[in-house]
């Protein structure tokens, strides 16, 4: 490390222009603003404290610490001569101290107000980012003056709109999507329809309407990670609802093709027939499923996949009284292969029975290869901390699309190309392409699996519910057929260890892992 | 089985383009310059967000933090994760990663976009294990990266130079790990 003269005094300065803004916030109490930012690359929203720093003008300012953060910018402030300069993109902007010249690259450009220093902190009106960033930025960035909100990068929104149609028959909810978005919709809360869009990302401001009409009182949005949710809250008198794509592009979408698609919830007013075990909001209603979801699947399910999650050399979480997770799985599948055998007469193939490590790839051929119609994973989850707690139920997240699997086979193709006497596998690479595409055969019907576990288990294991999840799990790759994976409950949780190994815990979860079987058989065999 | 031979050849020919890019990039800077200057402190720093699992395992939290402009973008990389794998003073931000994880070398494959990440054996070996304690160190990693490195399309992790199926038995890293798509 190389040591400057003054380096000491400029380390000084910059780390006063670090320093939190809380002085000058209750200085400027009586003009005391924020701007809420909002980020698309997953940051989390935040509100940033702004300054009103001179009373002949409205505009306000930001510091240079903020400013640098939010944008990402590699900042160098020199004391010497009052210029902080900083790197955002491409571009290079010099700022001076009580100037309102700002040099963009080597232009200059001039601003209204100058940049000043207050309490500690370099101060910059907002203007900058209205007048220089924006129009040079790459990213998009808006600056919402009446509302003070800044939205930076384009986060490309697939739920794009709503709309609302009311008439003598209902309420109709259309929401626009720019593709085919899998899609859950509940009533577990009284009065509130609990719409979820897997893999949806949607601007939760556009969404949430105070005010809504017909049967419809109001709509919330929240986007939770990588899904998007909806809660419509409906009036009393709706008698039934359901939800359906809108007219044609379904060959489309069954081909893979992107296609916008409009996604209609309708709410139904009027008399009809009571129709038991559908309570909702204190009247009987009845879930319609989309078409999507009963096309295959007509026959009954006569025989299950059960995997017990690790083994072997592989012993998993290790919980802090000394369980492993591999024995507490194998326990529990063990226990749920007679029961299923028992009460439902249905088969079942094991991935293993004994204390063996099975490798992944080799469990899915398993299951494949006995001809099994649903895949259930077994296991217990693990946190770095004992805080952690709940079950959670995954499925696969959706593999690529045609499109997407086009352009990989084309990538694959002309890596073969290039490496033609490196190996003879290339037939292989669109082989496994295949295989993708085979699981997305069975998106629907895993996310209803999913749902149904789930909702079992929030009804009768009386822990938490961590809800249910889409990742790229790699024991459910390459099944042909629906799967999911079951997390039953924290290892790493001393509470939940002791859980774990009682057999009424275990009871009450084959209890909620039979009657979701059950309720899916009568979702899928039912029909058709 | 045609799949995880194919996989597995994918697999090996990335290792072999990360070697080469290692051997063609690495072997004269280190030469040049010992592996000390790379934290070289510079009047220049840059605002990196770090991402956090929450206490309870149920959301992301990020933190920002200033760290040095390296020189070249691998150090760069290096510097930022190193901010991860050092950990949060906040007791409800969990960095997810195993005792002992060292970030041994990291590689930028320009022409697939690719960042190469190698870690000590501690990484997977320290693991606890636990598909939430797995998926928080897979997007920990991958969030930061994301956050502070756009032009990062993918994320393929190295245990000590070699290709391993999982990090703890549940999520597939034998292959790149596509940026965007990870949830």
């Amino acid at each position: 490390m190389t040591t400057r003269p003054g380096s000491v005094v400029l380390m000084a300065l910059v780390c006063a222009a670090f320093l939190p803004c809380m002085p000058r916030v209750a200085h400027a109490a009586a003009a005391e603003k924020s701007l809420g930012v909002v980020y698309a690359d997953g940051r989390q929203t935040e509100d940033v404290p702004l300054a009103k720093l001179d009373k002949d003008s409205d505009e306000l300012f930001v510091s240079a610490y903020d400013l640098a953060r939010i944008f990402k910018a590699t900042k160098f402030w020199n004391p010497d001569n009052r210029k902080l300069v900083l790197r955002i993109g491409n571009h290079r902007y010099m700022l001076t101290l009580d100037t309102r010249v700002v040099v963009v690259d080597e232009t200059p450009v001039l601003l209204r107000m100058n940049v000043r220093f207050d309490e500690g902190s370099i101060m910059i009106p907002l203007e900058f980012i209205e007048g220089v960033l924006a129009p040079r930025s790459v990213e998009k960035i808006a600056l919402d003056r009446a509302r003070l909100l800044l939205s930076i990068g384009s986060p490309e929104y697939n739920v794009t709109g709503l709309e609302i149609v009311d008439d003598k028959d209902g309420t109709r909810a259309l929401l626009a999507l720019t593709d085919e978005l899998l899609y859950h919709i509940d009533s577990d809360t009284p009065g509130i329809l609990r719409l979820k869009i897997y893999g949806g990302r949607l601007n939760p401001l556009k969404f949430t309407l105070p005010e809504g009409k017909g049967l419809l009182n109001r709509v919330r949005a929240e986007q939770v990670e990588q899904d998007a949710y909806l809660f419509f809250d409906v009036r009393k008198t709706v008698q039934r609802y359901r939800v359906e794509f809108e007219g044609e592009g379904a060959a489309a979408a069954a081909a893979g093709k992107k296609t916008p698609r409009k996604l209609v919830l309708f709410l139904e007013r009027g008399k009809l027939p009571e129709i038991p075990g559908a309570d909702f909001a204190g009247k009987k209603m009845v879930e319609m499923l989309d078409e999507g979801a009963k096309r295959k699947m007509i026959e009954p399910v006569r025989k299950i996949a059960i995997d017990p999650g690790h083994g072997g050399s592989d012993s998993g979480r290790m919980g802090p009284s000394g369980a492993r997770e591999k024995d507490v799985n194998l326990a529990i599948a063990l226990m749920l292969r007679d029961r299923l055998k028992e009460e439902l007469g249905i088969d079942v193939v094991m991935t293993r029975t004994d204390d063996v490590l099975v490798p992944l790839d080799e469990r899915v051929e398993k299951a494949n290869a006995a001809g099994a119609q649903l895949f259930i994973s077994i296991h217990c989850n693990g946190w770095f901390t004992s805080d952690a707690e709940g079950f959670e139920v995954f499925f696969l997240a959706p593999a690529r699309t045609a499109e997407e699997a086009q352009l990989a086979r084309d990538e694959n193709a002309s890596i073969a190309y290039e490496k033609q006497n490196a190996s003879e596998g290339s037939g292989g690479d669109i082989d496994f392409i295949l295989w993708d595409m085979v699981q997305n055969e069975y998106l629907t019907e895993s996310s209803d699996l999913a749902e149904m576990v789930q909702r079992e288990m929030s009804t009768s294991l009386g822990i938490r519910n961590r809800g249910v999840k889409q990742t790229g799990l790699r024991v459910l790759k390459g099944l042909k057929m629906p799967g999911v994976l079951v997390e039953t409950a924290f290892i790493s949780n001393p509470k939940e260890e002791q859980l774990l190994l009682s057999p009424e815990f275990r009871e009450r979860f084959i209890e909620s892992a039979i009657e979701a079987i059950r309720k899916f058989q009568g979702r899928y065999a039912g029909k058709g | 089985m045609i799949r995880t031979k194919t996989g597995r050849s994918i697999a090996i020919a990335l290792v072999v383009l990360a070697v080469v890019v290692a051997a063609v990039y690495l072997v004269p800077r280190l030469r040049t310059r010992g592996p000390a200057e790379v934290q070289k402190v510079s009047e220049e720093m840059r605002a990196v967000t770090i991402f956090f699992g929450n206490k309870s395992a149920d959301g992301f939290v990020s933190e920002t933090r200033e760290v040095p402009v390296a020189q070249g973008f691998e150090d760069q990389v290096k510097l930022v994760l190193a901010e991860l794998i050092k950990g949060s003073r906040d007791s409800d931000k969990i960095a997810a990663m195993p005792d002992g994880t060292e970030l041994i070398q990291v590689f930028w494959v320009e022409d697939t976009q690719t960042l190469v990440l190698d870690f000590n054996n501690a990484f997977t070996a320290n693991h606890p294990g636990g598909s939430t304690g797995e998926y928080y160190t897979i997007s920990n990693i991958v969030k930061t990266v994301a956050a502070n490195f756009p032009q990062v399309a993918r994320v393929q992790f190295l245990i000590e130079g070699n290709q391993v199926e999982s990090i703890a038995g549940h999520y597939a890293v034998d292959k790149p790990i596509d940026v965007k798509k990870w949830r």
